[in-house]
C-alpha cells in the first residue's frame, strides 16, 4: 500500500510536472493557431456559427473584436462544425523512449509527449473530442480532459518498448500514434489492420534520436535497450553502422507501406529538430483527413 | 662503461629486460580493449548483426608494436645510452696533460682544448687527479681536482715557438720532480723537435702514454725575398699530403693608414711537394708598405711572415754637380732620376757628407767628376760596406781628368779625353740606337726602343777588365753602361748625362726599367751574425701563437747575434725588433729553414687523431621518444575503442590551428622593396654570427629593445633585421649589435671596407663579447680573442672606459653602469680628445662632437633585453627583484644607447644642465 506521504509526494511531483508539459504544450498549440490565422487558410470548419458572450476560460486572441467593439458585451465568434471528430491518442510511454543521445536534445517521450499534448490541445480548442486509444481515458470535449490527457502522458512505463493500444477503437474515429517504433512491428501492424478494420485512420509519428539515425558509434561496444532488457556487443561499432541504417530503413519500409495499405500517413520527427515542425505536420495530417 | 656499436652504456645489465619484451608481446597481444556500455534504444535492430572478423579481439599487431617499442625505448633510455663514448683512459691514479702548445698548434688549438676538456671531464668522473705541462713553457705539474683544473686548462694558450731541446730538458726536469706514477695524455701538434724522444721515454716511465695528435699538414711561410723585381714567399708544409691550394696576403697600411690586404697570391703544392712559393709581383710603392705576408686561413705564428727592411723603400742619396743653374728645371741633371725614382724610393738631397751617415742604399752622383779627399774617402767605405753608387757622366766628367790614366777606385772604367759627339752638326754619323742587352747584364730581358737615341758619350778606354764591365752597350757596341764591384757594394756609371741633354735616353720608360733593376739587386741584405755583434736589439712588435702582432711591452732587448742564431723562446720572441734606424723581423720560420718533419711515434703509443665527436646522452631522447609513444598509443587506444572524439571535430580543430598560423612570410620581397622600408623606417640590427641560438637571441633582443623604445620614447622602430655582413647594405641602419662567438668567421677584406665606411660615415657597432661574467680582472675568454681578431682591421679610434661625464649616462636616462645580462666588465668607448678638461662650475666635461663608433662591452644585453613575440623576458637576469632591477637597468642602456645613436651629443648642450643638475639633486 502505498504510503500517504509518499504518494503525496509523488502526487506534487507529478502535479509540479503537468503545468509544465501543459504550458509547453500550450505554447507550441498557440504557435500553429497564431499561423494558421495569419495565413487566413480554411481550417477546421471555418463557417460561422454564432457569437457567444465570452465565457471564463476563453482566451483574449479569441474573441472577436469587431463584433465586440460595437457594445460592451464581448463575444466569441464560434464556427460551424458539422461533425465533431473523435482523436485518440497513443503516445509511447516505454522505457525505450526515455533516451537522449546529447544534452542538447530532448528526451524523445519528453518530445513525444509534448506533440501530442498540443494536439490535443489544438483538437479540443476546434471542438472535437480527444482521448486515448484503449479504455483508460475515453473521448471528451473540454480543457477538463486536456488536463486529464496530461495526467496520462505522465505515467512512465517500466517496459522496453511499449506496443500500441488497440483496443476500444472508436469506429471511424481518427487515431495518432506517437512511438519511436522501433519495438515489435506485428503489434503495429495488428494495430493498424484492427484500426483499418474499423474505419478509422489517422498517422504515425515516428520520433527518434539523431544518433539512432546516423549511429555514429566506434570500437569495442556493449549496447544495452533502456531498461536492460536486451543487449547487443560487438567489437567494432563503427562496422555495424551500414547494415543497422539498412534495417532501419527497412523498418520504415514497412511501416510506410503498412500505412498505404490501411490508408494512414507516416511522419518523421527527429528530437534535434523543432517540435513545431511535427505539430504541423500532424495537423495537417488530421486536417486533410477529417475532412 | 660498457660499449655496444659504437654506443655506450652506463648500466648494461638493465638491457637484460629486453630478453622479457617477448613475454610481453603475449600478454598484451591477449588482452583486447575494454567495450564500452551504452544505452541505445535501437539496439533491437542490431541484434543478430555479427562481427565480420573474430581476430580483432586482440590487439591490433602495430599497437602491440608501439606498446614494445615504447617499453624498448624506456629500457634502453634507462641504461644510459652514450653516443660517441669517450674511451675509458684506463687506469685510476693522476693523470698528466702534456701540451706541445706551440705555434704549429694554432691553428686547431680550440680543438686541442676542448678535447682536453674532454678528457679532464672523464679523469673527473673517474676522480682522478689532473696536471697539465705546457712543454713550450715547462713548469713543475701539480696535480689537482679535474674540476679545480679545468678552467685553468681552458686558459691555455700557445706561444708562438717551438719547443727546443732547452724547453724538453726542462720538462723532464720537472717531470723527474713528481713522485709516483701517472698516466699522459700528449696532446701533440704533430712536429718533431729535439728532445721529443727523451721526453716521451720519461713520460712512458711514469706510466701509460696516449698520444692525440692532429693528422693534418702544418703550414709555415718563410720570410719574403726579393728576386727580379717580384717578391718571393716560400710555403712550406710538414706533409707532403695531396694537393692544396693555398693564398697568401701581403698585408700593409694603404696610403690613408689603413691597414689592408695589399696584395694576394696563390699558390699550388701538388702532392709530393713540401715546399712552394708564391710569387707577387707588385709595384715597388707597394712593395715598400707590406708589412707582413699569412697564410688565408691558418691562425698560427708560422704562417705569417714579417717584413722588414728587406722590402723598404730604398733610400737614395741625389748629389749634382751643377746646383748654380736655378730655375732651369728641365735641364737639372737630377730632374729626370727625380721623377723616376719618386715613387718607389726616399730621395735625399744636400751634402754629400751629411747624406752618408744615413746609410743611403744608392748614392747617385750625376755628372760629378771630383770629390774632396774627405768625401772620395767617405763615399769609397759606404761602398765597400754594399752601397750602390750610381754616376753619370756629362760635360764636367767629360772635360775633367778623373780616371784617365788610373782606373779611378770610384769609376768602373778608365776614361778617354773629351768623349764623342754623333750625329751633331760638326759630326759626322747617325746619332746611336742601344743595342740589345746581353745574357749577363742584369738589363737582359728588358726591351730596347728604337727611339732612344744617343748623341754624346764619354767612352771608356780598352782595357783587359772591359769587356767583363760592360753591362749595355751602344749598337756600335761601344760601352753605355759600365759596372765593377768594390767589396761588398757596386759602381755603376752611365756613360750619358741624367737628363736629356746628350741623349733621350732618360725620356723613355725603359730608363725607369733600367734603374729599377739596378735598385733591385742591390736591395739590403741580411745582416750576418758577426755584423751585429755588440748590437743591442729591442722589440718593438711581437707575434702571439696564433700569427697576431702585439705591443712587445716591457720585454728585455736581444743581442744582435742572438737575435740571428738562437732558437726561438720566452726571452726571444718571434716579431720585429729595432736597433737605431734599423728593423729586423725575426720570424717563426728562419731564411732558408721548413716546416720541422712530422712527430714520429713508436708502435707501442696509442696515437689517436684529433677529431672531436660530442659525447651525446641518448637516454633523455629515448625516454621522450617512449613518452611520446605511450601519448601515441593513448590516442589509439581511444580510437580503436570508439572514444575518440569524432574525426570531423579533429580536422576543424586542425583548421583552426592553421587559420591561428602566423601568415606565411614567404613573400618574395626584392632588394629595392626592401631597401625602400629599410630606409623610410627606423630598423635595429644584428650581425648574424652564423651560430643559430646567439642570432636568434640577438634578434630577440633587438626586438625587445625596440619594444622598449617604441613605449618609452618617441623612438617607433620597426622590425629588427639581421646583417649579414657579406651581402647586405648596412647604411639603412644607425646601430649595428655585433655579439661575438668565439668561432665565428672572419669577414672579407670587402665586408671589412663596408663596415669601415660605415663607421666613418656615422654608423655605430655595439661588440658585446658576451662573457662579462667570466672575463674582466685581466682575463680574456675566447669571445674576448675573437673580438681582438675582428675587429683588428676596423678604422677604431683610441678607446677608454666609459667616464662618468659621458653623454652616454644622460641621454635619456641618468645612468651610472650599464648591466646586461651580467654586469661585469668595463664599457668602452671612443676615448675623449686629450685636451678634453673639466672647467669649474660646469657637471660635464666638453667632450668629442658626434658619436662613438663602437662600444666595445661583454655584458650580453641582447639576452637581457630579449623578449619572445608575446613579451615575455626569454632569459633570466640575476635572481629575484634586483635580478628584475638590472633588466630595467639593461632596458636603460638601451634606450641611452639608441638615443645617443639618433641625437649625438645633444645631451652635452649646456642649456640642459640647471635642469640635469636639479634632477640629480646634488
Amino acid at each position: 500500500m502505498t504510503q500517504p506521504v509518499a504518494l503525496r509526494t509523488l502526487a506534487e511531483t507529478e502535479a509540479a510536472r503537468l503545468p509544465a508539459l501543459l504550458a509547453r504544450a500550450e505554447r507550441l498549440a498557440g504557435t500553429v493557431l497564431l499561423g494558421e490565422h495569419g495565413r487566413r487558410r480554411a481550417g477546421l470548419g471555418d463557417d460561422f456559427w454564432q457569437y457567444r458572450p465570452a465565457r471564463e476560460g476563453d482566451s483574449r486572441r479569441m474573441l472577436d473584436h469587431r463584433r465586440s467593439a460595437r457594445g460592451d458585451v464581448q463575444f466569441v465568434r464560434e464556427r460551424e462544425w458539422q461533425i465533431a471528430q473523435t482523436v485518440m491518442l497513443w503516445v509511447d510511454q516505454g522505457a525505450s523512449m526515455r533516451f537522449s543521445s546529447s544534452p542538447n536534445n530532448a528526451d524523445k517521450i519528453d518530445r513525444a509527449r509534448m506533440i501530442g499534448l498540443a494536439m490535443a490541445i489544438l483538437l479540443v480548442r476546434g471542438g472535437e473530442r480527444v482521448g486515448l486509444t484503449g479504455t483508460s481515458l475515453p473521448p471528451r470535449r473540454g480543457n477538463a480532459q486536456i488536463l486529464r490527457l496530461a495526467e496520462m502522458f505522465s505515467r512512465d512505463e517500466p517496459r522496453d518498448y511499449a506496443t500500441p493500444e488497440h483496443r476500444a477503437m472508436i469506429p471511424h474515429a481518427r487515431a495518432v500514434f506517437v512511438s519511436d517504433f522501433l519495438g515489435d512491428i506485428d503489434e503495429v501492424r495488428l494495430a493498424l489492420t484492427k484500426a483499418a478494420d474499423r474505419g478509422v485512420r489517422g498517422a504515425l509519428l515516428q520520433v527518434l534520436d539523431p544518433s539512432e539515425e546516423s549511429f555514429p558509434y566506434q570500437g569495442r561496444t556493449i549496447f544495452q535497450s533502456i531498461a536492460g532488457t536486451v543487449s547487443h556487443e560487438t567489437l567494432k561499432a563503427g562496422e555495424l553502422k551500414s547494415r543497422y541504417r539498412d534495417r532501419l530503413a527497412a523498418r520504415r519500409d514497412e511501416l510506410a507501406s503498412l500505412c498505404r495499405a490501411t490508408g494512414w500517413q507516416l511522419g518523421m520527427h527527429h528530437t534535434s529538430e523543432p517540435a513545431q515542425a511535427a505539430l504541423i505536420w500532424l495537423y495537417h495530417a488530421l486536417d486533410g483527413s477529417t475532412r | 662503461m660498457t660499449i655496444l656499436g659504437g654506443i655506450g652504456f652506463a648500466t648494461p645489465w638493465l638491457l637484460m629486460t629486453l630478453l622479457a619484451l617477448p613475454v610481453l608481446w603475449l600478454i598484451l597481444r591477449a588482452v583486447p580493449p575494454a567495450p564500452v556500455r551504452r544505452m541505445f534504444p535501437g539496439v533491437v535492430l542490431l541484434l543478430g548483426l555479427k562481427d565480420d572478423e573474430n581476430v580483432t579481439d586482440r590487439t591490433p599487431w602495430w599497437l602491440l608494436l608501439l606498446r614494445i617499442m615504447a617499453v624498448a625505448a624506456v629500457i634502453i633510455g634507462l641504461a644510459g645510452p652514450v653516443l660517441n663514448p669517450r674511451a675509458n683512459t684506463e687506469g685510476r691514479g693522476p693523470l698528466l696533460l702534456v701540451f706541445d702548445a706551440s705555434w704549429a698548434g694554432a691553428p686547431h688549438w680550440s680543438d686541442t682544448l676542448e678535447y682536453a676538456r674532454q678528457v679532464v671531464t672523464e679523469a673527473g668522473r673517474a676522480g682522478r687527479p689532473v696536471a697539465y705541462l705546457r712543454l713550450t713553457a715547462p713548469e713543475t705539474p701539480i696535480f689537482q681536482t679535474a674540476d679545480a683544473i679545468a678552467g685553468a686548462v681552458a686558459g691555455l694558450q700557445p706561444e708562438a715557438w717551438q719547443v727546443s731541446q732547452d724547453l724538453t730538458a726542462e720538462a723532464v726536469a720537472a717531470l723527474d720532480s713528481l713522485e709516483g706514477t701517472f698516466d699522459t695524455v700528449w696532446m701533440s701538434d704533430g712536429l718533431d723537435y729535439d728532445g721529443q724522444a727523451t721526453l716521451r721515454d720519461a713520460l712512458q716511465q711514469s706510466g701509460t702514454l696516449r698520444v692525440v695528435e692532429n693528422s693534418r699538414p702544418v703550414l709555415g711561410l718563410a720570410p719574403a725575398r726579393v728576386e727580379d723585381g717580384a717578391v718571393l714567399v716560400p710555403v712550406h708544409r710538414s706533409l707532403a699530403q695531396g694537393t692544396q691550394n693555398l693564398t697568401v696576403l701581403a698585408q700593409g697600411r694603404d696610403p690613408a693608414g689603413t691597414a689592408r690586404v695589399l696584395a694576394t697570391g696563390q699558390v699550388e703544392l701538388p702532392a709530393g711537394e713540401l715546399s712552394g712559393d708564391v710569387t707577387l709581383d707588385l709595384p715597388s710603392e707597394l712593395r715598400a708598405r707590406i708589412t707582413r705576408f699569412e697564410l688565408l686561413g691558418q691562425r698560427s705564428a708560422g704562417a705569417v711572415t714579417l717584413a722588414d727592411d728587406g722590402l723598404r723603400r730604398r733610400e737614395i742619396a741625389l748629389v749634382a754637380g751643377r746646383m748654380d743653374r736655378e730655375g732651369l728645371e728641365l735641364l737639372s741633371p737630377l730632374h729626370y732620376l727625380d721623377q723616376a725614382l719618386q715613387p718607389t724610393a726616399d730621395l735625399l738631397t744636400g751634402p754629400l757628407l751629411d747624406m752618408l751617415p744615413a746609410n743611403p742604399d744608392v748614392v747617385v752622383l750625376a755628372d760629378v767628376a771630383t770629390l774632396s779627399a774627405a768625401e772620395e774617402d767617405a763615399l769609397a767605405d759606404w761602398v765597400s760596406a754594399g752601397g750602390l753608387l750610381l754616376r753619370f757622366a756629362g760635360q764636367r766628367m767629360a772635360s775633367s781628368d778623373i780616371s784617365r790614366d788610373v782606373e779611378h777606385r770610384l769609376m768602373p772604367v778608365r776614361l778617354r779625353a773629351g768623349g764623342r759627339t754623333v750625329g751633331g752638326a760638326m759630326s759626322w754619323g747617325e746619332p746611336k740606337a742601344l743595342a740589345p742587352f746581353d745574357k749577363d747584364s742584369p738589363f737582359f730581358g728588358l726591351i730596347v726602343s728604337d727611339e732612344i737615341r744617343v748623341t754624346a758619350q764619354v767612352m771608356a778606354q780598352p782595357d783587359p777588365t772591359l769587356a767583363s764591365r760592360v753591362i749595355a752597350t751602344l749598337s756600335d757596341g761601344t760601352p753605355l753602361v759600365t759596372r765593377k764591384t768594390l767589396d761588398q757594394g757596386q759602381i755603376v756609371l752611365f756613360h750619358v748625362t741624367a737628363n736629356a741633354e746628350w741623349s733621350s735616353l732618360p725620356l723613355s720608360g725603359l730608363f725607369v726599367e733600367m734603374l729599377e733593376r739596378l735598385a733591385v739587386t742591390s736591395s739590403s741584405k741580411r745582416p750576418e751574425a758577426e755584423e751585429l755583434a755588440g748590437t743591442n736589439w729591442t722589440p718593438v712588435q711581437v707575434l702571439n701563437a696564433f700569427g697576431g702582432l702585439e705591443d712587445a711591452g716591457n720585454l728585455p732587448g736581444v743581442e744582435g747575434p742572438d737575435l740571428m742564431n738562437s732558437s726561438l723562446s720566452d726571452a726571444l720572441q718571434p716579431g720585429v725588433y729595432q736597433s737605431g734606424d734599423r728593423q729586423l723581423a725575426r720570424n717563426v720560420l728562419g731564411e732558408g729553414e721548413v716546416v720541422p718533419a712530422p712527430a714520429v711515434w713508436p708502435d707501442d703509443i696509442q696515437v689517436d687523431g684529433l677529431n672531436l665527436s660530442k659525447e651525446t646522452e641518448l637516454g633523455g631522447g629515448l625516454l621522450s621518444l617512449a613518452a611520446i609513444l605511450l601519448a601515441l598509443d593513448v590516442v589509439a587506444a581511444l580510437a580503436l575503442a570508439g572514444r575518440l572524439l569524432p574525426l570531423r571535430i579533429a580536422a576543424s580543430a586542425l583548421l583552426a590551428a592553421l587559420l591561428f598560423l602566423p601568415p606565411n612570410p614567404g613573400v618574395a620581397q626584392t632588394d629595392a622593396d626592401i631597401a625602400a622600408a629599410r630606409a623610410s623606417e627606423l630598423v635595429l640590427a644584428h650581425v648574424l654570427t652564423g651560430d643559430a641560438a646567439v642570432d636568434d637571441i640577438a634578434r630577440a633582443g633587438m626586438q625587445g629593445l625596440s619594444d622598449t623604445l617604441f613605449f618609452r620614447t618617441s623612438i617607433e622602430p620597426q622590425n629588427p633585421a639581421g646583417v649579414d655582413l657579406e651581402r647586405d647594405e648596412l647604411a639603412f641602419y644607425p646601430l649595428l649589435y655585433w655579439p661575438v662567438t668565439p668561432d665565428q668567421p672572419v669577414p672579407s677584406a670587402e665586408a671589412y671596407a663596408k663596415l669601415n665606411a660605415y663607421l666613418r660615415s656615422g654608423g655605430m657597432i655595439v661588440f658585446d663579447t658576451r662573457d662579462g661574467d667570466i672575463s674582466g680582472f685581466g682575463r680574456t675568454g675566447p669571445n674576448s680573442r675573437r673580438l681582438q681578431t675582428l675587429a683588428a682591421p676596423l678604422d677604431i679610434p683610441p678607446l677608454e672606459p666609459v667616464p662618468q661625464d659621458h653623454v652616454l649616462t644622460r641621454t635619456f636616462y641618468l645612468l651610472q653602469d650599464f648591466p646586461g645580462r651580467h654586469a661585469g666588465r668595463e664599457v668602452w668607448v671612443e676615448a675623449a680628445p686629450p685636451d678634453a678638461e673639466q672647467i669649474d662650475g660646469m657637471p660635464f666635461r666638453n667632450l668629442n662632437d658626434g658619436v662613438t663608433p663602437v662600444i666595445i662591452g661583454g655584458n650580453d644585453w641582447a639576452a637581457a633585453w630579449a623578449t619572445s613575440p608575446d613579451g615575455r623576458a626569454l632569459l633570466p637576469v640575476g635572481r629575484g627583484f634586483s635580478g628584475e632591477r638590472q633588466r630595467e637597468m639593461a632596458l636603460r642602456f638601451g634606450v641611452n644607447l639608441v638615443m645617443h645613436v639618433l641625437t649625438g651629443n645633444y645631451k652635452s648642450d649646456q642649456v640642459h644642465v640647471p635642469a640635469l643638475l636639479d634632477r640629480l639633486g646634488q
